[in-house]
């Protein structure tokens, strides 16, 4: 009888263990909050970038400002989005002879999601594409193609309202964006703020 | 619009039990209560209509909201040459993106101060069709890549060792091609104008690989710039950025010996429809 009651306490006991580790685990997954309540249907976000550079190798590619627009809602307890607009201004070479002559965000939208690193909340934007089309009969690159793709994360300060993209959230969150066979670097600071529904009311993640 | 602001989900349960001037009387109070001036609560998109009248900044900093210290956070267009918005309202308009929350309206919430100049237009299906795209992979062992940065490029590469090129590796040649022209030239221009340092024609489709020092049977050497028919990295100052580049013809150009790899190059990019790129940088010391 003591062994039945034991082993029944046991198991009980296990249950209760796995309960604490799924609900640890649900809550694990960041959400996106306004004044701190989770948020219901979806929102969007807007803005445009405090500071931006994409480097490509050889070839410093930078864009002066860009907007984006993200779509966000929370689908089971999970922060998602999707980036439907990004359009790109003053783009320019480091070199002299080569110009951008087209540059643009394709394949729109980019899915994204909420995760956390090492206790800190990251956007994962997936599917990134660029294309940029460089002219200059003098330049390496003169009628050139050159696509800038991969993923992209960014860790997202709660306090600042900002996500910030370098190449050290990139490598935290394991994600890249290449061009030329080769790893890019990108450097964004980007503040993060409802427009629709909740409009003036404190963002976070978490 | 699907989505009901927090001010309708309040009204609504009121709505169903209440007479309708009941449910009109309780939705102007709300209205009021809740400081609705008017305006769609709806984004607009960036290339929307805009009707900027002042900074984010100038915004933000009035908006009283205590938390995430909003004074303190970055403000879109917080910038010195945002400043001034009334320009900004007309050149938003002028070039597409709105200010999209501005439209959204309203007498109070953030706005985004438009950037200044047009909008950068993607790439049109024509330049598509007739760009080269950097869509072939173009490596060397001798180049190791960073993050961000060119690979390095060891002296023994250079004329301050052995000037001998590396051996490069490539892939996805696209069918059709009946020739490949392997290019080395400075990101940079010398004297305004391109500068070739190596331009082997001739490599057949059918290879992956360019041995260093070994040049494959077949393969027409040009004329680079230090007019020299050979390869050759020699910076005038302590470094250089270099593009290795490897063009698929779909039509052989045939050229002869000693050709003029600056004229040639020319007639490849009218031709070509792929490249493979390899950016590499030499430093002395």
């Amino acid at each position: 009888m003591r062994t039945k009651a034991t082993a029944i306490g046991a198991t009980l006991v296990a249950l209760a263990v796995l309960c604490a580790m799924f609900a640890t685990s649900a809550s694990a997954a960041p959400a996106w909050k306004f004044e701190g309540k989770s948020l219901e249907g979806t929102e969007v976000v807007l803005g445009g970038a405090i500071e931006s550079s994409m480097t490509i190798p050889g070839l410093t590619t930078k864009c002066e400002d860009f907007l984006y627009k993200l779509t966000v809602e929370n689908a089971s307890g999970t922060g998602k989005g999707s980036l439907t607009e990004m359009p790109l201004y003053n783009c320019t070479t480091n070199s002299k002879v080569c110009s951008v002559s087209t540059i643009g965000a394709e394949k729109l939208p980019w899915a994204s999601k909420l995760t956390t690193v090492e206790t800190i909340p990251y956007i994962i934007i997936e599917g990134v594409k660029v294309s940029i089309y460089y002219l200059g009969s003098k330049c390496v690159l003169d009628e050139t193609l050159v696509t800038v793709t991969g993923s992209a994360g960014g860790s997202i300060d709660n306090t600042a309202e900002t996500a910030t993209f370098n190449a050290s959230t990139l490598s935290a969150s394991k994600t890249e964006l290449k061009a030329l066979s080769q790893k890019i670097e990108w450097n964004g600071l980007f503040p993060t703020e409802a427009f629709q529904w909740h409009r003036e009311q404190a963002l976070s993640v978490s | 619009m699907a989505q009901r602001t927090g001010a309708e989900r309040f009204i609504a349960p009121f709505a169903k039990a209440a007479s309708a001037r009941t449910f009109l009387a309780l939705a102007a109070a709300g209205a009021v209560l809740a400081g609705c001036g008017g305006g769609s609560p709806s984004p607009s998109s960036f290339s929307g209509e805009s009707d900027t009248t002042e900074s984010t900044h100038a915004v933000a900093s009035r908006r009283g909201r205590t938390t995430a210290s909003t004074a303190e956070r970055p403000a879109i267009g917080n910038r010195d040459k945002n400043e001034g918005s009334g320009s900004n309202s007309t050149k938003g308009s002028d070039s597409g993106p709105d200010a999209g929350p501005n439209a959204a309206g309203g007498k109070r919430g953030a706005h985004i101060v438009p950037p200044k100049g047009p909008v950068e237009q993607a790439p049109s299906p024509e330049q598509v069709t007739n760009a080269t795209i950097a869509s072939m992979s173009l490596q060397s062992p001798a180049v190791v890549a960073s993050s961000g940065s060119p690979g390095r490029l060891a002296s023994t590469y250079t004329c301050d060792g052995h000037d001998q090129w590396p051996t490069l590796h490539w892939g996805g040649v696209p069918a059709g091609t009946t020739e490949l022209i392997l290019y080395l030239m400075n990101v940079q221009p010398v004297n305004e104008d391109l500068f070739v340092d190596w331009a082997v024609a001739g490599l057949k489709p059918s290879s992956d690989e360019i041995k260093a020092g070994e040049m494959p049977k077949g393969a027409i050497v040009g004329t680079n710039s230090f007019g020299r028919t050979g390869y050759s990295i020699c910076p005038s100052g302590a470094g250089e950025i270099y593009m290795f580049a490897l063009y698929a013809l779909p039509r052989s150009l045939s050229p002869t010996r000693g050709f003029d790899a600056r004229n040639l190059r020319q007639e490849i990019l009218d031709v070509s429809g792929n490249v493979g790129l390899l950016p590499a940088v030499y430093e002395r010391g």
